[in-house]
């Protein structure tokens, strides 16, 4: 058959099957970049602030957030808690929402920041086929949350360079630009990424905070996992809150932070801030290599088979079984943590600074074995 | 923002002679080829992806 003679109409055909394609994929991009999270503020919630009040290169971007200010009734110490890093890495952004939705300050401030690199919310990693969101049930009905990327939008931030030199002159691959714990301590009119850690950083000096935890999920095969990594001015309070966290049944290792492995939270907020630098991990099996396909279930759950057979042969870093690492297990974990951290810092500095307390959340045994889940803690 | 200019002129160029390829391409399989070529493409000059 001679197709030559159709050679237009195939053309016509062929540029209308693509713009079809472009226009389908092309809104789902559009839509998931400018969806508009819902967060219900709670009672405890004081006042609130735009991140681009401390950096005004992000007003109008897609790098400026809502940092949420809980004040308590007494004075005292004051807490920066830093969810969504990354913000594929859902315990942590829950963890702030739940602080954000229940949580009440009866001590001290806190301030609290549920998508720290607002960016990486409008994307997910590529070739990974994650989904868009996850559902959580509460009482006012189904709470949809964004399951993002580990790193800004390459929309807003674009190219790439082949290395990365952070402004220590460590060098990084060039990807790593874009992932906002690498960035610290930032820069003023730098990137996207850069902008953001500088607001933050400029924000600690300027509130002149306290106490800082960043918030992080790693893979169950990683070795940085259900640990607590520390600044060393912030390690004797760390290990206060680590026997603290033992007794209520939270298997924690206490890590220090590395002098030589800069751009992260736990040491440019710590060596550029007066702040005590913290940061947590948890276990999240949808974020490592082993697991099989990248579901709502997995994020939620936390079970996959091809765990449970690799922590048969030894190869995870979490206790892990049928059961799985349930979100709830893990956002218990980090709201468990906070509390802690801020009883040893009242303990440590409540004479001289003034204590930090917040009722309200739930413990990690609400969430494990007390037949709660986190929906009953949500808005 | 000099450089995401220069790389969206780029990806602009692509287009064009990809476009003008399957244009020219008697073969269907080739043309259906460039097409998918082309999507990513037209996403990323408009910033969508």
């Amino acid at each position: 058959m001679n197709l030559k003679k159709y050679k237009h109409a195939i053309t016509a055909v062929c540029v209308l099957g693509s713009l079809a394609v472009a226009g389908i994929a092309g809104k789902d991009f559009y839509d998931f970049r400018h969806y508009e999270e819902v967060i219900i503020p709670g009672e405890g919630v004081t006042s609130t602030f735009q991140l681009s009040d401390y950096n005004e290169n992000l007003k109008g971007t897609f790098g400026d957030t809502t940092v949420y200010v809980m004040e308590g009734e007494k004075e005292g110490g004051s807490f920066l808690v830093l969810g969504g890093t990354h913000p594929n890495e859902p315990s942590g952004h829950m963890a702030a929402i739940t602080m954000i939705e229940s949580g009440k300050v009866e001590a001290g401030t806190v301030y609290v920041i549920p998508r720290t690199d607002n960016s990486a919310f409008t994307h997910n990693d590529a070739q990974e086929a994650s989904p868009h969101f996850f559902h959580i049930e509460t009482e006012s009905g189904t709470r949809e949350f964004v399951f993002g990327s580990r790193a800004s939008n390459p929309i807003d931030q674009w190219p790439d360079p082949d290395v990365y030199t952070h402004q220590s002159g460590q060098t990084l691959s060039g990807s790593e630009m874009r992932n906002i714990n690498r960035t610290y301590p930032g820069v003023k009119d730098g990137t996207l990424t850069e902008q953001i850690s500088y607001a933050i950083t400029n924000m600690i000096t300027t509130l002149d905070i306290d106490m800082e935890m960043d918030l992080h999920e790693a893979s169950p095969e990683y070795p940085t996992v259900n640990a607590t990594v520390a600044h060393e001015r912030a390690m004797d309070m760390a290990s206060m809150g680590i026997l603290e966290l033992q007794m209520a049944g939270v298997d924690m290792s206490l890590e220090p932070s590395p002098v030589t492995l800069r751009g992260l939270t736990h040491r440019e907020l710590g060596d550029h801030t007066n702040t005590l630098a913290l940061l947590m991990e948890t276990g999240n099996p949808s974020q490592g290599r082993l697991h099989g396909a990248t579901s709502e279930e997995l994020i939620i759950d936390g079970k996959d088979k091809f765990y449970e057979k690799a922590a048969e042969l030894g190869y995870l870093y979490i206790p892990y079984d049928e059961n799985g690492a349930s979100l709830d297990m893990r956002i218990g974990r980090h709201l468990q943590g906070c509390v802690e951290y801020m009883k040893a810092f009242s303990d440590m500095y409540g004479a001289e600074k003034g204590e930090i307390i917040m009722t309200g959340i739930p413990s990690y045994e609400d969430l494990t074995s007390g037949g709660k889940t986190i929906g009953d803690y949500l808005n | 923002m000099v450089m995401t200019l220069i790389y969206r002129a780029i990806a602009l160029l692509m287009f064009v002679f990809v476009a003008y390829d399957m244009y020219k391409e008697d073969a269907p399989s080739l043309k259906v080829n460039a097409c998918m070529v082309l999507v990513p493409l037209l996403l990323r000059i408009l910033m969508i992806k």
